[in-house]
């Protein structure tokens, strides 16, 4: 039983995960805590649902095309409603991500109600037994593309030029305009891939979840309390976070209480932010002055 | 002194002769204005497809010559599924629209906050489809409920399971909110009253929860017969795949916030399904003829509006509501309207499962249902488990 409520844990801490990560990306590269993950993350889904059922796309077809919708909606975003405020102060730019979020969910409501709907599962292939516990299809392929997500960001962001060069336009956007950085460009391109990221995890996830309007509230809740427990802006932590989350709330929920399910992150949240406030992984900030 | 006691006299002679035939507000020789209200927008839209089928009954009558040579003039609010906005839209309805009676609610949470106001207006009001049993427990004069209550719900779910040969195991999992807990707790009543036994598992799963892996494997290790599910749609289906993935193969029974072509298509696996009942607060399945008359109406009125039995399910309450108006005659008066809603007793809307039957005091006015299953890939009526098997 332990076994088995481990292997769910991850698959679920999967999820949260992804949703973390993306959220990372963003705050790392623009210090923008988006409450509109979540909200982009359900936009995604109902993309992938409009191609299949309104213009008989395939899957797959219809999965890229989200990803690359969403890309286009988080530039956008970036450019028509975060840019213009870019200098206020960061209650101001969290409360734009907060309208943003709520804009979407209404958008959503216009076009298809608050009907919950499905789509139909990405991969048919039979769960996998490991002994007695099983694992499904769709939980393996959200734990090998979290993992290869992570990885390839690590790369990119900790290995490579580009990690560099967005470093510096975090620490210094003026430092890296001086030499030659587009920084509201790379803005906008980051903006576009953590909508991407959330559009990922959106196509792992519907099949599972079903969608309406409110889906992604629940989770974006979760993905705060995994970036909490992993550390604001560290990569590895908000994975690590993600699925520390999963298994905790698989155990809690089963040993000690399903009641516990629902209040696990907020009691995470609590603790850590108490005890640790850096998270697990995170860094204490030190300015010399 | 002589003059002012006779002034006053005749002031009050006028006061009583006019108090006793001016009419209620809301009413004119040729119509009857009605205040209906329900979640047009928001995370429960779905809900508020009632409150366009209560109109829909309502324009149908108005194409048949009216009731008692007056029309029902319809007054529309949203309440989006909150109870200030639902309290903003009564308030409106009975001060500014001023209409004769109100006849809305689909959520109980607005209906529950609503209903204070309400009550002390003394404005006839009919609730659409919120069915949480405190809304008429205690009986209030000028409220009644015309679907099965949350409480009628629980204890029919219980009585069906119990219908399954050798069931003694009951497993129990619900929304902790106070919707879930309106079914659950009357339920569990049920059980230990009715049949001297308590739930082997009893856990809940709370609203847009995705994975319901610890709930499921709980209520696996208690191996039951038979499981209660006081959950909303998403949440239901979520739990019949996870349910499915772990080999928890019993039959299982949701409330009447389901519904059960819908769930299909979200569980996505008809094997599945022939484990799946659902509570059922209508007469007959969409598509069945015997309820095409209300289909017909709903869908003229509400043309592109996707039907599902939430749609259908306000229209017997608007059965109920022109059948009192037709008791109450052409001298139409709240009172009187009130007094024949008392006087309705065993009452086919036709659309209902079961018949509505009121009193004094007791304005729950449904208090049965069926169930729904799928047999074979065919969707049918019963009232016992044992039906479906044969």
């Amino acid at each position: 039983m332990l076994a088995q409520l481990v292997v769910s844990g991850i698959g679920q801490g999967s999820i949260y995960a992804l949703v973390a990560l993306g959220m990372t990306i963003l705050f790392r590269v623009t210090t923008v805590v988006n409450f509109a993950h979540g909200e982009l993350f359900m936009f995604s889904a109902f993309v992938i649902y409009l191609l299949l059922n309104a213009f008989d796309v395939p899957y797959l077809l219809a999965a890229l095309a989200a990803i690359l919708v969403l890309f286009v909606l988080g530039s956008v975003v970036e450019r028509v409603l975060m840019r213009p405020i870019r200098h206020a102060p960061h209650m101001a730019l969290a409360m734009m991500t907060v309208a943003l979020s709520y804009l979407l969910r209404g958008v959503v409501r216009m076009g298809w109600g608050g009907d919950v709907r499905s789509l139909p599962p990405m991969f048919t292939f039979d769960p996998v037994m490991l002994g007695t516990v099983v694992l499904a299809a769709q939980d393996i392929v959200t734990i090998g593309a979290t993992l290869l997500l992570v990885a390839g960001f690590f790369v990119l962001l900790q290995r490579s030029r580009f990690g560099k060069l967005a470093q510096a336009a975090t620490d210094s956007p003026r430092g890296a305009a001086l030499i030659g950085l587009n920084v509201p460009g790379f803005h906008r391109t980051m903006w576009g891939v953590a909508a991407a990221m959330a559009a990922i995890a959106g196509i792992l996830v519907a099949p599972v979840t079903l969608l309406y309007p409110d889906m992604g509230a629940q989770v974006l809740v979760r993905a705060f309390a995994a970036m909490t427990l992993g550390g604001f802006g560290n990569l590895g932590g908000a994975v690590a976070g993600g699925l520390l989350m999963g298994v905790l709330e698989q155990l809690a929920g089963f040993y000690v209480s399903t009641a516990m399910i629902d209040i696990a992150s907020y009691i995470v949240i609590i603790v850590v932010l108490l005890s640790r406030p850096a998270g697990l992984f995170g860094r204490v900030e030190r300015v010399r002055v | 002194m002589r003059m002012r006691w006779l002034a006053l006299g005749a002031i009050l002679a006028i006061c009583l002769s006019g108090g006793a035939q001016a009419a209620d507000p809301g009413l004119t020789k040729n119509s009857i204005k009605i205040g209906v209200f329900g979640p047009l927008t928001g995370p429960a839209a779905a809900f508020g497809k009632a409150q366009l089928g209560i109109r829909a009954v309502y324009d149908d009558l108005n194409e048949h010559g009216g009731i008692n040579g007056r029309k029902i003039e319809v007054v529309l609010e949203d309440t989006a599924c909150d109870p200030a906005k639902g309290i903003a839209a009564s308030k409106k309805l009975i001060a500014q629209d001023q209409v004769f009676l109100l006849h809305g609610g689909s959520c109980s949470n607005v209906v529950m906050a609503l209903k204070p106001d309400v009550i002390a207006s003394g404005v006839p009001y009919v609730v659409a489809t919120a069915a949480n049993a405190s809304i008429t427990d205690p009986v209030a004069p000028n409220v009644f409920q015309t679907v099965a209550t949350t409480a009628t719900m629980g204890r029919t779910m219980v009585d069906f399971a119990m219908t399954k040969p050798d069931a003694k195991r009951i497993a129990v999992i619900s929304h902790s909110d106070e919707w879930g807990k309106s079914g659950h707790d009357p339920a569990l009543v049920e059980l230990k009253t009715k049949f001297d036994l308590t739930p082997v598992a009893d856990v809940t799963f709370e609203r847009g929860s995705i994975n319901a892996t610890p709930q499921v494997l709980q209520i696996k290790n208690a191996n039951p017969d038979f499981v209660l599910a006081f959950l909303y749609p998403a949440e239901y289906a979520i739990f019949l795949r996870e349910a499915s993935k772990y080999g928890l193969n019993v039959p299982s029974m949701g409330s009447q916030a389901i519904s059960i072509q819908d769930t299909a298509q979200q569980v996505g696996n008809p094997a599945i399904m022939k484990n799946v009942y659902v509570f059922y607060p209508l007469a007959a399945q969409i598509g069945d003829a015997k309820i095409a008359r209300w289909v017909d109406i709903f869908t003229k009125y509400n043309p592109g509006v996707r039907l599902e039995s939430n749609g259908l399910l306000g229209m017997g309450g608007a059965e109920a509501v022109i059948e009192a108006l037709r008791q109450a005659g052409p001298d139409l008066t709240r009172a009187k309207f009130l007094a024949a809603l008392d006087n309705l007793h065993n009452f086919d809307t036709g659309i209902l499962a079961a018949p509505l039957e009121f009193s004094p005091t007791h304005h729950a006015g449904m208090n049965g249902g069926a169930t729904i299953t799928y047999v074979g890939d065919k969707l049918v009526l019963i009232h016992k488990f044992t039906d479906a098997q044969k």
